[in-house]
C-alpha cells in the first residue's frame, strides 16, 4: 500500500495519546497542551476546589415543560423558547456558559406573548394564581396577589418586595389602560416569563463559611436543581413548599424527595431525553444517507431505530430496575415492523415496539448492535470505526481524544486500492504521528465492521471477507454482542456513566473538589447498588457534588 | 435557529405599512385586496444627490457588510504533494485576471469585475491552538479560539471575539431595525465541537448567533416583524421589558464575574428588542412570504433553491434598509453536506480527506461558487440609487481551510467582492501576498469599508492596524 510521503515535521503535539495510567474522570490533557487561551475571566479550578456556580439557561424542553406545568399542555405548545447549544458534549453545559443574543430574547418575548394571551383565553389556566375576586381593573392588592403567587411557581421562589411592586406596577397600568383587570394579569404572565428569573435556572447559593471555600445551594436553589435534572420540569408546589419548610436542607431530605422525584412518569421522559443526548440519537431521523448505498433508509425508519435504543435503556432502568451495564451486552431488544425487516427477523405483532431476541447469529447484544448507534456512527455512504471507536472512548469511558497533529495531511487509500476498512484505515495504526491516538479508537470501530452504515449485518465488503477480531484496550472482541461485555467489565464504564450525569445534571465538566464526592456516587452504583441506576440518582442528588457549589469569582 | 415556524398557533406580526422620516412623503396609498395599503418605495432618485452619489439629506449612502462561508476548503492542485496549493488561484495577479475553473462561475453570472482575490495570507489568528478547522474559522474574528477543556469530556472550542461582521453590526446597528441577521444554508452541520465550528458570526466567546435555515423565518424576522405604530400593547409590553431589565440587574448584583458579563448581554438585547418593538418600520415593499422552508425532498437537500431565496431576501432587506450586517454559512465547518445535485454520495468533510476524491471535491467548490455568484447576482440586479446594492457592499468570503485535506491555514481561498461604495478597488484584484501577510488585514479593509474610523481588528497574535490597502480604492 502506498505511503504518502507529506507528513511535514512534527511538531511536536506533546502528550499524543500516552499517559493512559489517567483514564476517566481525571482526564488526561488532551489538546489542552497546544494552547489558546482559557475562556474568559475564569480560570480552571484548582485542586479541590468546586466549580464556579453559574446561572444555567433553561433547556429548551425544561421551558417548554415549565410552561405545561404552570398551565397546560395545550397552552405549552405556543412556548417556542430558544435552541439549545452544546458545549463539551452536553446542552446543559452550553446553557451554563453561554449568553442570550436578540434573537434568543425576541424569541422569548413573542413566546412569553403567545402564551400570556392562550392563558388569558383559557378557563381555567389563571385558577392556581388567582385567589380573589377583582374588584374593577385597579383591584392592586388582587394583582399584587397574583404576581405573589404566579411568581411562587414561575421563578420557583417567593419574591421579594421589591419584585412584586415591579411586576404588580406592570400590571396595574395595563389593567388601567385597558379599563380591565384581566389585561393586567397578560403583561404580568408575559412580562414575568421574560424575566432571567424564569429563563435561568438561579444557582447562587450561600457561604459556607466552613473553610472549604464552598457555598450551598439555597432549599430554592436545589430544590429546582433536582426537579430539573431528574424530571425536566420545575419544582411542584409540594417540592416548593418542602422546600420553604427546610425539608431539602439536609442530605436524608434530599434522598426522599429525590426518591419521589424518580417515581413521577416525567422523570422516565427525562431521562429518555438525556440519553437521546449522549448517544447522539436527538438527530437521527435528520442525518444524511446516501440513498444508493442505503435505499431502506428514511426517517420514519431512523426514528424506530432511535425509539428501539431508548426502548431497552428504559426498561433496563425504569421497568426492571436491574443491572444498567445490561444496555452493553441485552441479548434481547424492541422492535416494530420497519425495524423487524430492516434486521432481517420476523415482526411478532400485533403492533408498536415488541420484545424480541436479538437478530440470530449476528453477534449483536446490548446497544453497540442496535442499528441506531451504528447509523449515527458512520459517514453517508460507509462505516467509520474511527469514530465508533472515539465514541465509545470519549462518550462511553470518559477517555478524551486530542487532535490530529496540526499540518498532518489526513488522507486514506480509496476503495479500489484497500477493499475493506480495515485496510483503508491500516495508515492510522502504522505511521507513528497517527498511531498514538488512532491505536486507542480505530481497533474498537474495527471489532464492529460486521454492522454497515445502516447497521445491516454483513460478512464481507467489496467482496473481500471480513475479519472482526479486535480489541478494545487490548482486550479482545469480536462484535457487538462480546464488545459489550468487554466495556461491562471496565471499570471506567460505570465511573464514565456517573461523569456524564453529572455533567448533565449540574450543567458543568466536574471540578477535582467535587470529584472527591463523585468517587463515593461511583463506589455507591458498583458496590451498594449493583449497577441500578434509579438508586445511583439518588445518591448523585444527594452527594455534596450535587448540593454544594464553589466560589464566586 | 427557532422553533417557532413549527407552530401554527404562534401569532404573526403586522406587516410593514409605514413610513417615517424626511424622504418619506411619496407615498402611494392603493387598496390590495379591498383593504387600504400604503406602499413605501425603495430609495428614490429624488432623494439622492444630483450624482446619485449620496442622500439629498447629506447623509452617506448605505453600506453593508456581509460574511459568506463555506466549509472544508477547496481541492488540492496535486493530492501527492500537501504543499501544492489549493485549486483556486489564477496564475497572473492584478486586475483583469483571468479566471480559473473555479472562478468561472462568477465569470458566467457577470460578476468577477467586482471580486478581488487575495491569496497566500496567513491566518494567523489560528497559529495559536491548532487544531484543524478550529483554526481556520478564526479568519473571520481575528481572535484565536478558546478552547475549552475536555478532561475526559467532549472538546468544544468558542470564538475567541467578535467576528468582523459583530465589530461592523456593533456601530452600524442603532442605525437600522435589525443589527444584523445570521443566515444559513446547509443543515448538515457539526454541532458537536462548539460554537467555532457551528456558527459564522459570535459577538464574542459566549455569544454565537443562531443562525436561520429556514427561508421563511428569514423572511419573518426581516419583513414582518414589526409592530403596527398603533398597537396598543405596545407600552405595556415594552414596560414589560423595562421590568425584565431591572430583574436582571437586580441579578447581576449576586452573581459572579462571568454571569454579570453574561446578564450585561442579555440587557443589551433586552434593549435592542425594545426598540425593535418601539420601531417604526421602514419604507419597503414587504415581499411575498417565500414557499421554501428548506426540507429535504427524498432526503436531499435544496441547495440551489434555498441560496437563491436567502439572496433575494437579503438583497432585498439591504434595498429597504432593514439591516446592513448579514453573515451567510453556506455550508458548515467539518459539514457533512452531501452535494446530491453533482450526483455526490459523500459527506462534504469526509469527502476532502480522501485524494482520490479530488476532483470530487473541486465539483463542489466549482458549484459552491456559483451559489456564491447567486448571491452577488442578487445584490447586483437589486438596483440603488445609480447603481446597485453590490456597488454598496463588501462580501467578504472564505472557508476554514486552505484544502481539507490538509487543514493548512497558509492559503486560504478568500474573496472580496463588492463596491463597498466606492471604498473597494475597481475592478477586483488578483493580489498575492509575497510574505505571508496577516489575513486580519482583509478583515480591517473590509471593516474600514463600512466603518472608516476603525483602526484595528482581532486580538493576540491575529491582530491588524494594518488594513489591505491593494483592495482599498
Amino acid at each position: 500500500m502506498k505511503l504518502r510521503a507529506l507528513l511535514l515535521v512534527p511538531v511536536l503535539l506533546l502528550g499524543g495519546c500516552q499517559g493512559d495510567d489517567e483514564r476517566g474522570g481525571t482526564g488526561f490533557g488532551g489538546s489542552g497542551e497546544t494552547g489558546g487561551t482559557t475562556g474568559g475571566d475564569e480560570e480552571p479550578p484548582v485542586e479541590g476546589e468546586f466549580a464556579e456556580p453559574h446561572i444555567r439557561i433553561l433547556l429548551a424542553r425544561q421551558y417548554v415543560n415549565a410552561i405545561a406545568e404552570l398551565f397546560d399542555d395545550e397552552i405549552a405548545e405556543l412556548a417556542a423558547p430558544r435552541a439549545d447549544v452544546t458545549l463539551n458534549g452536553f446542552d446543559a453545559i452550553g446553557a451554563g456558559q453561554l449568553s442570550l443574543t436578540d434573537a434568543d430574547i425576541d424569541d422569548y418575548e413573542r413566546s412569553a406573548t403567545a402564551i400570556a394571551a392562550a392563558a388569558l383565553a383559557s378557563p381555567t389556566a389563571l385558577e392556581p394564581y388567582l385567589d380573589c375576586v377583582p374588584s374593577g381593573p385597579d383591584d392592586v392588592d388582587c394583582l399584587s396577589s397574583f404576581v405573589e403567587r404566579f411568581g411562587l411557581r414561575a421563578w420557583r421562589r417567593p419574591l421579594e418586595p421589591m419584585e412584586l411592586g415591579r411586576w404588580t406596577n406592570v400590571g396595574f397600568t395595563a389593567a388601567l389602560d385597558f379599563g380591565e383587570f384581566e389585561r393586567g394579569l397578560e403583561f404580568i404572565i408575559a412580562g414575568m416569563l421574560q424575566s432571567p428569573n424564569f429563563i435561568y435556572q438561579i444557582e447562587v447559593g450561600v457561604e459556607t463559611g466552613d473553610g472549604s471555600g464552598r457555598r450551598k445551594l439555597t432549599s430554592y436553589e436545589l430544590a429546582s436543581r433536582m426537579s430539573l435534572f431528574l424530571t425536566d420540569n420545575i419544582p411542584s408546589a409540594a417540592l416548593l413548599a418542602a422546600a420553604g419548610a427546610g425539608e431539602l436542607d439536609d442530605e436524608a431530605g434530599v434522598r426522599e424527595w429525590a426518591a419521589t422525584l424518580l417515581a413521577d412518569p416525567r422523570a422516565r421522559l427525562a431521562f429518555d431525553e438525556y440519553f437521546e443526548e449522549l448517544l447522539y440519537l436527538r438527530k437521527l431521523a435528520e442525518i444524511a444517507k446516501d440513498p444508493a448505498t442505503y435505499p431502506g433508509w428514511s426517517p420514519y425508519l431512523a426514528e424506530s431505530m432511535k425509539v428501539e435504543t431508548i426502548a431497552l435503556i428504559d426498561d433496563i432502568v425504569w421497568l426492571q430496575d436491574s443491572d444498567f451495564r445490561d444496555i452493553l451486552d441485552a441479548e434481547h431488544t424492541f422492535v416494530n415492523d420497519v425495524l423487524a425487516a430492516h434486521y432481517g427477523v420476523a415482526y411478532p405483532g400485533p403492533a408498536g415496539f415488541q420484545k424480541i431476541p436479538v437478530p440470530p447469529g449476528e453477534k449483536r447484544g446490548g446497544i453497540f448492535g442496535h442499528a441506531s448507534l451504528l447509523s449515527v456512527l458512520a459517514h453517508v455512504s460507509s462505516t467509520s470505526p474511527t469514530i465508533r471507536g472515539k465514541f465509545i472512548q470519549e462518550r462511553m469511558l470518559c477517555f478524551s481524544i486530542p487532535p490530529p497533529p496540526p499540518e498532518v495531511v489526513t488522507d486514506l487509500p480509496s476503495a479500489e486500492e484497500a477493499p475493506t476498512m480495515r485496510d483503508r484505515l491500516e495508515l492510522h495504526l502504522v505511521d507513528p504521528v497517527c498511531a498514538s491516538c488512532h491505536q486507542v479508537m480505530d481497533p474498537a470501530g474495527l471489532g464492529l465492521e460486521n454492522y454497515d452504515g445502516v447497521g445491516r449485518f454483513r460478512t464481507a465488503e467489496n467482496g473481500v471477507t471480513l475479519d472482526t477480531q479486535s480489541e478494545l484496550d487490548d482486550v479482545p472482541f469480536d462484535g457487538a454482542l462480546e464488545l459489550g461485555g468487554v466495556l461491562r467489565d471496565k471499570p471506567e464504564f460505570a465511573r464514565c456513566t456517573v461523569l456524564n450525569l453529572y455533567r448533565h445534571g449540574a450543567g458543568h465538566v466536574e471540578a477535582p473538589g467535587e470529584l472527591a464526592y463523585l468517587d463515593a456516587v461511583e463506589d455507591a452504583f458498583v458496590e451498594d447498588n449493583d449497577y441500578r441506576l434509579r438508586q445511583t440518582l439518588v445518591d448523585l442528588v444527594a452527594s455534596e457534588a450535587f448540593r454544594y457549589v464553589g466560589e464566586q469569582d | 435557529m427557532t422553533e417557532r415556524s413549527k407552530n401554527p398557533r404562534h401569532p404573526r406580526k403586522a406587516p410593514i405599512i409605514r413610513s417615517r422620516g424626511l424622504s418619506r412623503r411619496t407615498m402611494l396609498r392603493g387598496a390590495v385586496g379591498g383593504t387600504s395599503v400604503a406602499l413605501g418605495l425603495p430609495l428614490l432618485d429624488i432623494m439622492l444627490n444630483d450624482n446619485g452619489t449620496a442622500l439629498a439629506s447629506g447623509g452617506p449612502m448605505p453600506r453593508r457588510l456581509i460574511t459568506w462561508f463555506w466549509g472544508n476548503g477547496c481541492a488540492i492542485n496535486d493530492p501527492n504533494n500537501g504543499d501544492s496549493g489549493p485549486r483556486f488561484w489564477p496564475a497572473s495577479e492584478g486586475p483583469n485576471y483571468e479566471p480559473t475553473a473555479q472562478l468561472a462561475p462568477l465569470f458566467d453570472a457577470g460578476v468577477i469585475q467586482y471580486c478581488s482575490l487575495l491569496s497566500k495570507f496567513d491566518v494567523k489568528s489560528g497559529s495559536e491552538g491548532r487544531r484543524g478547522h478550529h483554526d481556520g474559522c478564526t479568519f473571520f474574528s481575528g481572535h484565536p479560539f478558546v478552547e475549552l477543556p475536555a478532561d475526559g469530556a467532549n472538546y468544544s472550542s468558542k470564538s475567541g471575539g467578535p467576528t468582523v461582521d459583530q465589530v461592523a453590526a456593533a456601530q452600524l446597528g442603532s442605525q437600522t431595525y435589525l443589527p444584523s441577521i445570521q443566515l444559513q444554508v446547509s443543515k448538515r452541520i457539526v454541532t458537536t465541537e462548539g460554537p467555532t465550528l457551528q456558527y459564522l458570526s459570535h459577538k464574542g466567546p459566549d455569544q454565537p448567533l443562531p443562525q436561520i435555515a429556514n427561508p421563511q423565518q428569514a423572511w419573518d424576522k426581516l419583513f414582518a416583524s414589526f409592530t403596527p405604530d398603533d398597537d396598543p400593547t405596545t407600552p405595556h409590553r415594552l414596560a414589560a421589558l423595562d421590568a425584565v431589565a431591572e430583574d436582571a440587574k437586580a441579578l447581576q448584583q449576586k452573581v459572579g464575574t462571568a454571569d454579570r458579563q453574561r446578564l450585561e448581554a442579555h440587557l443589551a438585547s433586552v434593549a435592542q428588542i425594545r426598540s425593535q418593538i418601539a420601531a417604526t418600520a421602514p419604507e419597503c415593499v414587504q415581499p411575498a412570504q417565500p414557499g421554501e422552508t428548506n426540507a429535504d425532498i427524498d432526503g436531499q437537500e435544496q441547495l440551489i433553491s434555498v441560496n437563491s431565496v436567502m439572496s433575494q431576501l437579503l438583497a432585498l432587506a439591504f434595498s429597504c434598509d432593514i439591516t446592513r450586517v448579514a453573515s451567510v454559512q453556506f455550508t458548515g465547518s467539518v459539514g457533512y453536506t452531501v452535494f446530491n445535485d453533482l450526483g455526490q454520495n459523500l459527506g462534504h468533510h469526509d469527502m476532502t480527506h480522501a485524494g482520490a476524491e479530488n476532483e470530487r471535491v473541486d465539483a463542489a467548490t466549482i458549484y459552491t461558487m456559483a451559489r456564491l455568484a447567486d448571491f452577488l447576482v442578487a445584490l447586483r440586479d437589486m438596483p440603488e440609487g445609480g447603481g446597485n446594492v453590490l456597488d454598496n457592499s463588501c462580501v467578504l468570503v472564505s472557508s476554514d481551510c486552505s484544502t481539507g485535506l490538509t487543514h493548512k491555514t497558509f492559503d486560504q481561498p478568500v474573496i472580496v467582492a463588492g463596491g463597498g461604495g466606492g471604498a473597494l478597488v475597481s475592478p477586483g484584484v488578483h493580489y498575492r501576498s509575497q510574505t505571508g501577510e496577516n489575513s486580519s488585514d482583509i478583515l480591517l479593509a473590509c471593516l474600514q469599508t463600512v466603518c472608516p474610523e476603525a483602526t484595528q481588528i482581532g486580538g493576540g497574535i491575529g491582530l491588524s492596524n494594518t488594513p489591505l490597502t491593494a483592495i482599498l480604492a
